[in-house]
């Protein structure tokens, strides 16, 4: 089975079929999807805005990570859940949609991104927080994200008008 | 009602209207728009409702944060509303029967009432002492009326 055939088949199980035909089910899931955007990219922005000495400058970014993870750490598990859903209900047209190709492509820097700055520039957090400001890398890594977030944004409401 | 609608078709073949209707990327590029500005308005009222109720940002001072969220907040709302009113002229006929769009505005006009009313007393630099009990309960309603704008807006989409 290609994995074209597992998206068809995917959107066309009981599961799938049940949650695009009831009449609240679907809104339901894509209002949650919708409405966990400031709980999960929201704070990633706060904490990019920061790094970039853009906002919320007083005070160490270090002590903002640790006050705002445990709320994006909820909604990044909503946005999780309720998109793996979405994408259930819709995988057979999602498959070769371009902009849900560039928004997983997206995510998936996101990732990379996240990653090299928790292993280049988080640990050292502390010496640079209280210095003059995030370093040129630190910097970099949260400019990214910033242009990346508005692209999986874009992208994900245009796809949904291709359906 | 009629009336309203044929005055506001009327205004609708304005380049800007035309493009956000009847143009392929017009619409979804619009309500992009539309959700940033949600992502940053609702992210900054969530902290500052969760500092109220002390559930979130407890190593920030509750006045300093409100200071700091101030301008990003009404920014963001800028976004909000001008990409909605982008939408509202451009296609008056989807929302002006719309029972969703009704309550959207109703709860927007209520949490901004709110925010400015009491959201805004509470989280002041002078503000009195008060039981923890009232500041979860406005951080509660606060909470409950932007987010209900939110619901409202979505369900445009899926309720006539």
């Amino acid at each position: 089975m290609s994995l074209f055939e597992w998206c068809q088949w995917l959107q066309h199980t009981r599961f799938a079929t049940a949650i695009s035909e009831s009449d609240y089910l679907f809104p339901l899931i894509e209002g949650s999807h919708i409405l966990a955007l400031p709980l999960s990219v929201g704070m990633i922005v706060i904490l990019d805005l920061r790094l970039l000495g853009i906002a919320f400058c007083d005070g160490p970014a270090g002590k903002l990570v640790l006050n705002l993870l445990r709320w994006c750490k909820i909604g990044f598990a909503v946005m999780f859940l309720t998109g793996g859903l979405l994408f259930i209900t819709q995988a057979g047209k999602a498959y070769g949609n371009v902009f849900f190709r560039a928004k997983l492509i997206s995510l998936l820097l996101l990732g990379i991104n996240a990653a090299a700055y928790q292993k280049l520039f988080f640990p050292k957090m502390a010496m640079w927080d209280s210095a003059s400001g995030a370093p040129a890398g630190a910097k970099l890594c949260a400019g990214v994200s910033l242009l990346l977030w508005i692209g999986v944004i874009v992208c994900g409401r245009t796809m949904a008008y291709q359906f | 009602m009629a009336l309203l609608l044929l005055l506001l078709q009327s205004w609708s073949d304005w380049g800007p209207f035309v493009f956000v209707r009847d143009s392929k990327y017009g619409m979804p590029l619009v309500q992009s728009f539309h959700l940033m500005g949600l992502t940053i308005l609702l992210a900054t009222v969530l902290l500052l409702n969760l500092r109220l109720a002390g559930l979130g940002m407890n190593d920030y001072g509750l006045s300093w944060l409100a200071r700091q969220l101030k301008p990003w907040t009404l920014g963001a709302f800028a976004v909000v509303i001008s990409s909605g009113l982008l939408m509202f002229f451009a296609t008056p006929g989807k929302y002006l029967g719309s029972r969703p769009f009704r309550l959207k505005m109703a709860l927007l006009c209520l949490a901004l009432l709110f925010h400015f009313g009491v959201v805004r007393r509470f989280t002041a630099a002078d503000s009195a002492a008060r039981s923890r009990r009232v500041d979860v309960i406005v951080a509660c309603l606060s909470l409950t009326l932007w987010f209900g704008v939110g619901w409202a807006g979505r369900a445009i989409a899926f309720v006539p």
